[in-house]
């Protein structure tokens, strides 16, 4: 599930980096395992020749201390490229980007991200880049066998960093589970419900002073986003395991599937 | 390999730069900004190479095939990253470690190669040699 979020979030990280600078032409990384993280706008046989390539630098850099920063200047662009603790940042920007912004989103964005993620969920990020390339391998809730410990830590640090931000609503990150109806097929199940769990909802309901949630917004890692009513999970097979039970129309709509992360936050009247 | 044996000789006589075969009057303007350069605060050295001649010039010469490789590697590296991204002829090129870092500039056939110190501001070596 962490490993999940790093590599949607970095993925969208790096989505967003170009959304706001549309100077910036390809933007990816990798660390020096040779692993790749990346939004699929660059060709993954582009940047293996790029991984490849920097092999060799990293290890003659060590001549100056080892490798910390790049920056080419050609005469139609630029490329630079930043270490980030064990994972390396690539930026190519046409020739009339913003080098001071640029250098913003590299150097002090991106690395904030970064370091968030890793206040969010201890996973270190080499592992997160060693997922990547197994692209979105749904989770199996039956086979995690993690303690009960270990959940309610990442809850607690879910919690503390989203009391960072209470301007905003309170969202929650939760994976996709497929709501169906059982032996009924589907007849007992509405197709315009989700289910997510009690403590979430009694927890926005406590701040919003008590007001009864009744519908909620999601949002995929893509953008796409629906609303729709929400209920309890039933299944105690599901509750506390961080997951929003999805009929199979709204995934269809949203463009999701089970295993997938989605944003979900309360609609306030 | 002509880097190589400008290197070893360059062990021997350490101070003096060394220059092989015959230089033209641009090279020659080019190695006098660079031997201006070399003078700075936080200047470690300079490696400057053509198809006809090279020169070595490092503070300390236990360092030069390190450098020298790193040299080679940088702009390489900077070439095939221009090349798969469509970016045209590569100016400069600038790394940095976590001790010292280096400028290379591509001008014509000329590849220059400058060491200097973290502290040091590379955009005014730039401007200087262009």
């Amino acid at each position: 599930m962490a490993n999940e979020t790093y590599d949607l979030a970095l993925e969208s990280t790096l989505t967003e980096i170009q959304n706001i600078c549309p100077d910036i032409t390809h933007t990816f990384m990798f660390n020096e395992e040779g692993k790749i993280i990346t939004n699929q706008k660059t060709p993954k046989k582009t940047i293996s020749r790029i991984v490849a390539s920097f092999e060799g630098m990293f290890e003659k850099a060590k001549a100056i201390g080892g490798f910390d920063y790049m920056a080419l200047e050609a005469s139609k662009g630029r490329v630079y490229v930043t270490k980030i603790n064990d994972i390396h940042l690539v930026t190519v920007t046409s020739k009339k980007a913003d080098i001071q912004f640029i250098d913003t989103v590299t150097r002090i964005i991106v690395p904030a991200v970064l370091r968030l993620l890793e206040k969010i969920s201890p996973t270190p990020l080499k592992k997160l880049a060693e997922i990547t390339e197994e692209k979105h391998e749904p989770e199996i809730i039956e086979e995690t066998e993690e303690p009960a410990e270990e959940v309610s830590t990442e809850k607690q640090e879910e919690e503390t960093v989203e009391s960072e931000f209470q301007t905003e609503p309170q969202t929650h990150q939760l994976m996709v589970e497929n709501l169906s109806g059982g032996f009924l097929g589907g007849l007992l199940v509405s197709s315009d419900t989700v289910n997510i769990d009690s403590t979430i909802l009694t927890q926005w309901e406590e701040l919003y002073e008590n007001q009864k949630i009744e519908e909620v917004e999601i949002e995929t890692f893509h953008g796409k986003t629906i609303r729709c009513k929400v209920k309890p999970i039933k299944d105690s097979k599901y509750d506390g395991k961080g997951v929003i039970q999805m009929p199979e129309k709204i995934q269809q709509a949203l463009e999701i599937r089970k295993g997938e992360l989605v944003r979900v936050k309360p609609i306030i009247y | 390999m002509m880097v190589k044996r400008k290197m070893s000789q360059e062990i021997t006589t350490e101070t003096e730069p060394l220059a092989i075969e015959e230089t033209t009057s641009s090279e020659s303007k080019l190695r006098k900004n660079l031997e201006e350069i070399k003078t700075h605060e936080g200047v470690i050295g300079y490696i400057f190479r053509n198809s006809k001649s090279a020169a070595i010039d490092l503070k300390d010469p236990t360092k030069i095939i390190d450098y020298a490789v790193l040299s080679s590697s940088s702009i390489e590296t900077g070439e095939e990253l221009s090349e798969l991204f469509d970016l045209g002829q590569i100016k400069n090129v600038v790394v940095e470690g976590k001790e010292a870092k280096v400028l290379s500039l591509v001008d014509n056939q000329n590849r220059i190669s400058i060491f200097t110190e973290k502290n040091i501001d590379i955009a005014k070596l730039i401007k200087k040699l262009s």
